[in-house]
């Protein structure tokens, strides 16, 4: 009856857990045809995880202060960067080298050196997969940020969510199969970029919204009374029917008529998912959502909330962001710190710290975490230098750390590393791409055969790149 | 994979492709032009049947340079020293006693045999391009013939009917009369009919009256409007940067109005293709923002490789849409490597991308219109005219030009406390020099520093040569003398102990004559005292160079300078020059448009992997070769490179141009072209349904002068055009995507064609044409942009949607999930999706339901009372009929329990309303 279902006896040969929900009709020439033939063939082999949480700290959050520890750092301190001189990064040139302004203390059983910046994540070190040798391909902001989220510089391009969610669909028929969670303050720098579904049908784009912005048109205007409402909605699918009983078999109308029904569903879900109200007080309070003193963690402490609940209900990849540039751009509401690294990130910290390791605890504790892959990230790393004349880093996409956890993932473990400053990677040396390949790997994908034609390209999240990095898998 | 023998003697007959394959074979060895005619024909016969790229029988393959030489450098299979030894000639003679080669079928005849020995002996090389062969022979390079004797009366249906006759199908019946005239309006202009004049077509029962209607419409402004949609999206066209800033481009709208009068007009699609490419040689400037539509990285860092890297992300977005839009091909597999499938090499896309080379972002100052330029020149020349008369009368009259050594000022007697030189413009516009600046009462000078006037300024220029005090030591000379710390708009001030009348003033750049740069040419000399209001007491205007050059004074000091009856003649040119000026005021000016900046183009290097830090070996600009080189000279400029490689697109014999257009505008009819891939024409694409049908399209095309309503017309005049879309069980059995065209297949109308309908219906559609966009957005004008939805929609916002600003990035807040694209990539056709989303925004939406209520006023004041008139009313506005008695049954209730409101709400949302059909 519906277009659909070819669609679905063609991913029924390998994939599972498919929801009409986000896929309720696509139907373009292509994608009717060469797409659900080489989404047949996708493999959809020996999965690890079920569902991503990625957590995007926006502006560049520097390695140097978090993850990357180097001895040396603080030994050589206030010298000049060796064969250094000359070098110009993005804002210009270099002065001396920092060390961190926050101590370095072993956490865990592994004692992994982590920093007091994020004491609370730093508690799940023996979790924690790190990669220490991430090189990107850009030092701006917006490319940045579209490659990591999307594995092209450029616009325009689908997003790993999108990608995930065309492959596997949803779990859920209530909810969005991606829903990316924007930080309190407004969007990242590349804003919808970071969720566009690119040329993959629209249906794919990630669906925005947080704690405190709801989605857009969710409901109707207050001022339009209930009742009629409902009414309007009940004379609709009457009228649709009447008009349907013309053009018998015709999918297209029929996937409309449902996609009204799916969105009476969405009504219910999402305000579930949202609603914090039937949150024991604990949980408040671990996430610090009940923090009255930082409404800034409090707020990002409910988008967290938010994370795990969507996860629960079975959304196939949730994207959160930590940093915006609405309300202020160079580290004052992200982690660009290029001037004052310290005041800036003081404040940044905590808002981050608790809420996020709260969201890592909470998951743990309901299991979410077997079948759950966790990927923190951020576009590039910072200078292990100041900028010259000033008191913070300037971008540096030659050695920055990305951590997985959860489903599928080998830890404690560390891989890759930087050389003794922290300024480029020299061990194992990880693309974006081989990351992005790793990701789709523990989701049971292999980043070769999920492609997809578009303008006479067959297009992949990976381009002509990448290397699943086996190291980093659970044995 | 099965090859003809044909290959080669089809490529003979389409001399072009054969040309340029041949300069790649003579360029070879002598062996290689015998590879062409002697070698190729046997291993395509016999081998590569099985040995090919795809089967790769005993892991080889001779379709390629590569294949043959493993097979020729393969030790086991060929000596060299003895080739009568090898084995592949015993394996192709049946010496082997194991294995024949082929397996099946004929053996080689002796004489093909001591063919390829000869070969073998020799070297057994092939072209190095051999390749090229398989990827040229793909249906879309093959130069149609327009003027086919195959094309003689044929039609539409002719091509359609004989397919789908094969299938055992028929054309579906014709539509009625109130489906054909509302889909000719959604389809041609976007937006439904009103309900009388469908029922005055109804009751049309003239022959003609169907292609009065397509005329009518064609001509209508609102379809080059509504083509202009698809336009916009295949060339990516975005008014805002992208990427983080994603700043405005308030300039960039000029290219939206060009598009939609192009259409318009009809003008030949070669000519649109010529202006976009290289309008600014083609007196149609506006049309190169096409090359520009696209989004541009504005953050420049200090990293040297970081601005490579934007620099090649242009360059690659030009050529790349360039050769999408026009000619269907993806040239950016190019950038690191060959194409894989279609024959375009590595050095083909920089040769393409030298074209481009001297392109740049940016605005740029120019008529917006052909018509305009010329007026204005004509009025432009009177006016210069009057000025050069008006200057030859009061020469004379005036001071001599200002010079560097000594300029005296006569001032009418004036107390002062202080005597400015305000210095306006310079020779060269470097900052001003003056060596003195002296004040005279009398003939006696009063301005020296020895009698206690202080000199003061807006900014010195920092030099042991040049300081402030020089400017009155009673010194000449350029090492005594004064220089600004700016090049305009300064002043230097002397400031006298006690008020003083003055009668003269003396001042120069060099008094001894060696200078005479850095010379005031526009400048003026206030007078002041405390209590009273300053004064000019003299001026550049007064001498005969502000008369010569610059901008012409006003009359009543031109008036001054003239005697007797030279006052008369002066008044006469003086109030025709005004009437002149008047009207140049009214005429559009220079507009700034963001077409572009156009530099000497800088040399083009291929890039080892596309790798900007890696360059190799330079390259010159030009074209794809196997699609026909054309000779463009490695110093030639900027215009001259855009202008030949547009030449060589929009020329009838370039195998794609025009098949890659009449499959767009069957696909903006059909919702499908019949290539289904209609930016990939390669051999990635899909090939197309109907691929005669197609040709005579394209010829029908050219034929007629590239007219784009001429093929609408054909289309619109078909029985397949006019079919009935209505499901039929033959078909949706045998053909359910309805690839055959047995019905016109419905289709969910796209965002622009929703949003226009509804404000049509609500009475609220603001007809306004062209201009400046409007903004479904407030902007947040942080140096990274923020775009919020708006929340309040008024007559503004209630345009037609071509002229809601694109903002790269976002979409709009209600219509945009509804496929729209965001202008980062060329998008050939929308995805149509169906999503819980696009409910919920068409439901829930505030601009939706501001319309619904619109428009139940509109049916209120209409039909006053009367619930049935006014649910009548509304089904014959909104679906072209009147409601069945069960829908207005059911009408009645919801408008009884819910008003009149919901009712409107509902039909917004309903499936007869959203989709065309």
């Amino acid at each position: 009856m519906i277009t659909q279902r070819t669609f679905l006896n063609d991913l029924s040969l390998g994939l599972s857990n498919i929801a009409l929900l986000s896929l309720l009709s696509e139907s373009n020439a292509l994608a009717s045809n060469r797409t659900t033939l080489q989404k047949a063939k996708v493999a959809h082999i020996n999965p690890k995880a079920k569902r991503v949480l990625m957590v995007f700290c926006s502006g560049a959050c520097s390695h140097i202060d978090t993850f990357d520890y180097k001895p040396d750092l603080i030994k050589y301190n206030g010298v000049p960067m060796p064969g250094a001189e000359g070098l110009k990064t993005f804002q210009g040139e270099q002065g001396n080298l920092t060390r961190s302004p926050w101590t370095f203390k072993p956490r865990g059983q592994s004692g992994k050196m982590i920093s007091d910046l994020i004491p609370g994540i730093a508690e799940h070190a023996d979790d924690m997969c790190f990669i220490h040798s991430l090189q990107s391909k850009t030092n701006t902001h917006g490319p940045g940020e579209n490659f990591m989220s999307t594995g092209n510089i450029l616009e325009g391009y689908p997003s790993v969510g999108a990608w995930v969610s065309w492959a596997l669909g949803s779990e859920n028929q209530n909810l969005p199969a991606y829903v990316a969670i924007p930080d309190p303050r407004g969007t990242p720098q590349s804003s919808v970029n970071n969720w566009s579904s690119g040329f993959l049908p629209s249906s794919h784009q990630g669906t925005d919204f947080n704690s405190s912005n709801p989605l857009r048109n969710l409901f109707s205007p207050s001022h339009v009374n209930s009742a009629a409402d409902q009414a309007t909605k009940n004379y609709l699918h009457e009228l649709n029917r009447i008009h349907q009983s013309k053009f018998i078999g015709e999918s297209e109308l029929e996937a409309r008529i449902k996609s009204y029904s799916l969105a009476a569903r969405m009504q219910l879900s999402i305000p579930r998912a949202t609603d914090l109200s039937n949150e024991p007080r604990s949980i408040l309070k671990m996430y610090g959502a009940d923090d009255s003193s930082n409404k800034l963690k409090s707020d990002y402490a409910k988008n967290c909330i938010l994370a795990r609940k969507l996860l629960e209900e079975g959304v196939r990849f949730v994207q959160i962001f930590n940093g915006a540039y609405q309300t202020g751009g160079e580290g004052v509401s992200n982690w660009d710190g290029h001037k004052h690294l310290f005041q800036q990130y003081s404040k940044h910290g905590p808002v981050l710290d608790q809420p996020t390791a709260a969201l890592i605890s909470d998951l743990k504790s309901r299991g979410l975490l077997e079948d759950t892959l966790v990927v923190w990230c951020t576009e590039f790393g910072r200078m292990p230098t100041f900028q010259k004349g000033a008191s913070g880093r300037d971008h540096n996409p030659d050695g920055f750390t990305a951590v997985l956890m959860g489903a599928g993932v080998r830890a404690p473990f560390s891989f890759g590393s930087t050389d003794s400053f922290g300024y480029k990677a020299i061990e194992n040396v990880v693309s974006v791409y081989d990351l992005h390949a790793t990701i789709l790997a523990i989701l049971g994908l292999d980043h070769e055969k999920l492609t997809f034609l578009h303008n006479g390209f067959e297009r992949k999240l990976t381009d002509v790149h990448g290397h699943i990095i086996h190291d980093l898998l659970a044995s | 994979m099965i090859i003809g023998g044909g290959v080669l003697r089809y490529l003979i007959i389409r001399q072009k492709v054969v040309l340029s394959f041949l300069a790649i074979l003579l360029g070879n060895s002598i062996y290689c032009s015998e590879f062409e005619t002697k070698i190729f024909p046997i291993l395509n016969d016999n081998c590569i049947p099985c040995h090919n790229k795809q089967d790769k029988k005993g892991g080889l393959y001779f379709d390629n340079y590569s294949g043959v030489r493993a097979l020729t450098s393969d030790l086991e299979l060929v000596n060299r020293a003895d080739p009568d030894e090898s084995k592949l000639l015993k394996l192709i003679s049946g010496k082997d006693p194991n294995t024949t080669m082929p397996p099946k079928g004929e053996l080689l005849t002796p004489s093909e045999i001591q063919i390829i020995r000869e070969w073998l002996v020799a070297g057994g090389e092939a072209p190095s391009s051999y390749d090229y062969e398989f990827k040229i022979k793909h249906w879309a390079f093959q130069i149609p013939d327009h003027d086919s004797p195959n094309h003689k009366d044929k039609s539409i249906d002719y091509f359609i009917e004989k397919s789908l006759e094969r299938k055992g199908l028929q054309l579906s019946q014709e539509a009625n009369r109130r489906t054909l005239y509302r889909r000719a309006h959604q389809v041609i202009i976007g937006m439904p009919p009103l309900y009388d004049e469908i029922l005055s077509f109804i009751n049309d029962k003239r022959q003609d009256a169907w292609d009065e209607l397509i005329d009518k419409l064609l001509e209508s402004h609102s379809y080059g409007e509504n083509l202009a949609s698809y336009w916009l999206d295949l060339v990516r066209f975005g008014e805002t940067d992208g990427f983080e800033t994603n700043r405005e481009r308030p300039h960039a709208w000029h290219y939206r109005d060009w598009v939609i009068n192009a259409f318009n007009k009809d003008m030949p699609y070669n000519d649109f293709i010529k202006y976009q490419i290289a309008g600014d040689s083609l007196n149609e400037p506006v049309g190169t923002a096409f090359l520009v539509a696209g989004p541009v990285d504005i953050v420049k860092g200090q990293d040297p490789l970081l601005g490579l890297v934007q620099r090649q992300n242009e360059l690659d977005d030009f050529a790349n849409t360039t050769s999408t839009t026009f000619i269907g091909l993806t040239l950016g597999c190019a950038r690191c490597h060959d194409h894989k499938f279609d024959p375009i090499s590595q050095k083909d896309y920089y040769a393409v991308q030298a074209i481009f080379s001297g392109v740049h972002h940016g605005n740029k100052e120019i008529y917006p219109s052909s018509v305009e330029r010329t007026k204005l020149k004509s009025l432009e020349d009177q006016r210069e005219k009057k000025i050069k008369r008006i200057r030859t009368l009061i020469r004379g009259n005036l001071l001599p030009p200002t010079n560097s050594i000594k300029n005296i000022e006569p001032i009418e007697g004036v107390e002062v406390e202080y005597v400015r030189f305000e210095i306006l413009e310079t020779k060269g516009n470097s900052e001003p020099c003056l060596d003195e600046l002296e004040v005279y009462s009398g003939e006696k000078i009063i301005s020296l520093s020895t009698f206690g006037v202080e000199p003061t300024s807006s900014g010195d220029f920092k030099h042991p040569l040049h300081k402030l005090s020089h400017i009155n030591d009673g010194l000449h000379g350029n090492a005594k003398s004064w220089i600004a710390d700016s090049s305009k708009d300064v002043w230097v001030q002397l400031n006298f102990p006690k008020p003083v009348e003055i009668t003269k003033i003396i001042w120069s750049r060099d008094r001894d004559g060696k200078f005479s740069d850095r010379l005031p040419i526009r400048y003026r000399i206030i007078a002041g005292k405390e209590g009273t209001e300053e004064k000019t007491i003299a001026s550049n205007i007064r001498r005969a160079d502000s008369i010569t050059t610059g901008s012409l004074p006003e009359f009543s000091l031109l008036a001054t300078k003239v005697q007797g009856n030279q006052k008369e003649e002066l008044h006469l040119l003086y109030s025709e020059l005004k009437t002149i000026e008047k009207e140049l005021d009214i005429y559009p000016k220079k507009a700034s448009v963001y077409a572009g900046q156009f530099t000497l183009p800088k040399e083009t290097r291929l890039l080892y992997r596309g790798e900007p830090d890696k360059p190799r070996g330079l390259v010159n600009p030009g074209v794809i070769e196997s699609l026909g080189a054309i000779e463009i000279p490695s110093d030639a400029g900027d215009k001259e490179r855009r202008l030949k490689f547009a030449n060589w697109i929009a020329d009838k014999s370039n195998p794609l141009t025009a098949r890659v257009m009449v499959n767009r505008i069957w696909q903006f009819h059909f919702g499908r072209g019949l290539v289904a891939t209609p930016n990939d024409f390669g051999r990635n694409g899909v090939p197309p349904t109907h691929p005669e049908l197609l040709d005579w399209l394209a010829s029908e095309f050219v034929n007629n002068g590239w007219s784009i309503k001429h093929i609408h017309k054909l289309i619109l005049k078909s029985r397949t055009w006019k079919q009935s879309s209505k499901p039929t069980q033959d078909g949706m059995r045998l053909d359910s995507q309805g690839r055959l065209y047995w019905r016109f297949s419905p289709r969910r109308a796209r965002a622009e064609v929703l949003r226009d309908s509804i404000l049509k219906i609500s009475g609220s559609l603001n007809q306004g044409i062209g201009g400046p966009g409007f903004s479904a957005f407030e902007i947040e004008l942080e140096n990274v942009r923020h775009y919020h939805p708006r929340k309040d929609y008024g007559p503004n916002e209630w345009r037609r949607m071509i002229y809601m600003t694109r903002v790269r990035q976002e979409k709009d807040s209600v219509f945009g999930v509804f496929d729209c694209p965001d202008g980062s990539q060329s998008v050939a056709m929308r995805t149509s999706s169906t999503t819980p989303l696009q409910a919920l925004n068409l439901f829930n939406s505030e601009f939706v339901i501001q319309q619904a209520k619109l428009y139940s006023e509109e049916l209120k004041s209409r039909y006053q009372e009367n619930r049935e008139r006014q649910i009548n009313g509304a089904f014959k506005e909104m679906f072209g009929r009147l409601p069945s008695e069960q829908e207005l049954e059911l009408s009645k209730n919801l408008v009884e329990s819910a008003g009149i409101n919901s009712l409107t709400r509902a039909l917004f949302n309903s499936n007869e309303f959203t989709f065309i059909y």
